[in-house]
């Protein structure tokens, strides 16, 4: 016997099959969009603003704009101070992403790998650097090579660099060897691999998006790196953030705009070539 | 008897044209190896592009040394930080505010011999006097900077900056970091008080000239100066002159008041190893021929009474004992002994 429910059911059954499926809706993926949109532009608006400002041919900021002019980007290629910065942070940037790569890979296989006593805390102070303030970790450096009497080599500021990058490189790693099945390497070492085989054949390969993220977030940093470098450059080696500073407390024109202009290409420039080499795609999720 | 020297094989033409390309290469350096280095300090700018490509090579000329020009800021914490008997510097170039700061650090010596220097013989009195923490080779007036195409008239006087008129498009500095406009701070104190020391009077001034757009970097107010943001602010006379030749609607204004003084002063290190070499740089800084490029290049009105300037720069610049006279220099000493608190008091007074 049909209870009124079940029959207020099975007419809805029967209203919902014959009825024809309208056309979706789909107000939710369009929110979403749009948020994803405002947060684009939001990170995105202060880049275009420094193009426009490298571009005006003004010797101030003048918005909207005036003219289109190269001007300010030949003044940055013809200056030898500012190409000598570029090219020194340049060499600062790889230097510093090789040291903190191999000692930050190393690190964290030791922490993951070693059963180290107090690995938390190891982990946390090797991560400490990244809550001090930049140019605290800069000053006390400073006064320790000043201790040492080494004055202000160009080794000291890699070294600086490389303490405020190698966070990132640790963090990435061990975030890859969080999930990594151990049982690969013991399967390797089964057939006869050496460890260091393993490692270079089995490991390295497996873990590479974490240490290739940490190595992206060490160049980056360490080109833009700007509190530590304040205190090690010395003179006539000066890395492009600290000569832009220098600069702009004496001239705040479109050069500085231009020299923006020049290191967001050159970040492009790294990841559309790193994309192209190793490929990133595979390594977007860590 | 000896053979003498043997048929020149290619091994031996090549081992002696090797020997010979790393002479060539490594004569200049061996031969200044042991050239002494004056550590300095130096602004960027074309200060720094006149210093480094002709000023500084002249006198590593001359003295046979090596001029290694510090132009990374902050100056002052990295003196600090070395170590007092093998200082960072020989010689340290800042405004007077941070000489002072120096010296009572024991940083810096607080007088130049003038045996060692004979050029101090004929600098204005206000170069090394009791203001004065070493010696000042430069100076800048600090007055009023103004729009000509605004249809502003008649500006005489500092007291004009707080007319309602300059409302929206005044311009000041966040007074904590920069000289100048700690210096207008004292100034506010001597136009409505008692004098530089009278902060109450200067603290209420300040509040009375709200609203106002302050920078930290003079070069920021230049340029909102030339971009018109601003139509009338402190500034110091260089930053409006060194725009001379290029059609710019700007001028600098030298209120009756009197102009404040921005010193660039020099001093030695006590722990310098170099004495000798810093005192002949300082004297170097000082000859006139020194004095009027530089001067001519930035605008900087020099410090030694026999500098001729060229007739534009000599209109404009303090190059005579009676526009010198006009000069009113800071007590830097007194405001240093008061910075915190003062910095605490102005940072409630313009906080947003």
């Amino acid at each position: 016997m049909q209870t009124t429910a079940s029959s207020s059911l099975g007419a809805a059954q029967q209203t919902a099959s014959v009825r024809a499926p309208g056309p979706a809706r789909p107000y939710g993926r369009y929110i979403y969009l749009g948020i994803n949109i405002a947060i684009l532009v939001f990170l995105l608006a202060p880049i275009a603003i420094v193009v426009v400002f490298a571009l005006n041919p003004t010797p101030f900021i003048q918005f909207p704009p005036v003219g289109v002019s190269l001007r300010w980007f030949e003044k940055f290629f013809a200056s030898r101070d500012f190409m000598h910065a570029l090219w020194f942070s340049l060499e600062v940037a790889v230097l510093t992403t090789v040291s903190a790569t191999i000692l930050g890979a190393s690190a964290a296989l030791a922490l993951a790998r070693g059963n180290l006593p107090g690995t938390r805390l190891i982990v946390a102070t090797m991560l400490s650097p990244l809550m001090l303030p930049a140019i605290l970790t800069g000053l006390a450096l400073f006064q320790t090579y000043v201790l040492i009497d080494v004055g202000r080599p160009t080794w000291g500021l890699v070294a600086g660099h490389t303490l405020v990058t190698l966070p990132y490189v640790v963090r990435t790693t061990l975030a890859v060897l969080h999930n990594f099945d151990t049982r690969l390497e013991e399967a390797a070492q089964n057939l006869g691999a050496s460890p260091l085989r393993t490692f270079f054949e089995v490991t390295l390969p497996l873990i590479k998006p974490g240490v290739l993220a940490g190595a992206i977030f060490a160049f980056i940093v360490s080109f833009d790196q700007f509190p530590v470098s304040l205190f090690l450059v010395s003179p006539g080696n000066e890395t492009l953030p600290v000569t832009l500073f220098n600069y702009l407390k004496f001239d705040l024109d479109g050069t500085i705009g231009a020299a923006s202009v020049v290191s967001i290409v050159l970040a492009f420039v790294v990841v559309i070539g790193l994309d192209r080499t190793v490929g990133l795609r595979s390594y977007v999720k860590l | 008897m000896m053979k003498a020297f043997g048929p020149l094989s290619r091994r031996r033409f090549l081992t002696a044209s090797a020997s010979l390309s790393i002479g060539t290469i490594a004569a200049p350096y061996v031969a200044h190896a042991d050239d002494p280095t004056l550590r300095i300090t130096g602004w960027g700018g074309k200060w720094g592009e006149v210093m480094k490509a002709e000023i500084g090579p002249a006198f590593e000329s001359e003295f046979k040394c090596k001029l290694q020009t510090d132009s990374a800021f902050p100056y002052l914490p990295k003196l600090q930080a070395s170590s007092r008997s093998a200082p960072i510097y020989d010689v340290l170039h800042t405004n007077s505010n941070e000489q002072w700061a120096a010296a009572e650090m024991g940083l810096v010596e607080p007088k130049i011999d003038p045996k060692l220097v004979p050029n101090l013989a004929d600098v204005y009195p206000y170069a090394i006097s009791d203001k004065i923490v070493g010696v000042s080779i430069f100076t800048s007036a600090i007055g009023l900077g103004m729009r000509t195409d605004k249809g502003y008239s008649g500006v005489t006087s500092w007291k004009e900056l707080w007319d309602a008129k300059y409302n929206g498009v005044r311009g000041g500095y966040v007074i904590p970091v920069n000289s100048l406009g700690q210096a207008f701070l004292m100034m506010c104190g001597t136009l409505f008080g008692k004098g530089q020391t009278d902060l109450d009077a200067a603290y209420t001034a300040l509040e009375k000239l709200k609203p106002i757009k302050i920078v930290d970097f003079t070069g920021a107010m230049e340029k909102m100066l030339l971009s018109g943001e601003v139509g009338m602010c402190v500034i110091h006379d260089s930053g409006i002159y060194r725009y001379d030749g290029q059609n710019q609607p700007t001028d600098f204004v030298s209120p009756s008041e009197g102009v404040l003084s921005l010193e660039q002063v020099l001093t030695i290190t006590p722990g310098s190893k170099m004495k000798e070499l810093a005192n002949a740089y300082v004297n170097y800084m000082l000859r006139p021929e020194v004095q009027k490029r530089l001067a001519e290049t930035v605008w900087y009105s020099p410090a030694n009474k026999k500098v001729k300037l060229d007739a534009k720069y000599d209109a404009k610049l303090l190059t005579t004992p009676e526009k010198v006279s006009k000069l009113i220099q800071v007590d830097w000493k007194w405001y240093n002994e008061r910075k915190d608190e003062i910095d605490q008091r102005v940072n409630r007074i313009f906080r947003a």
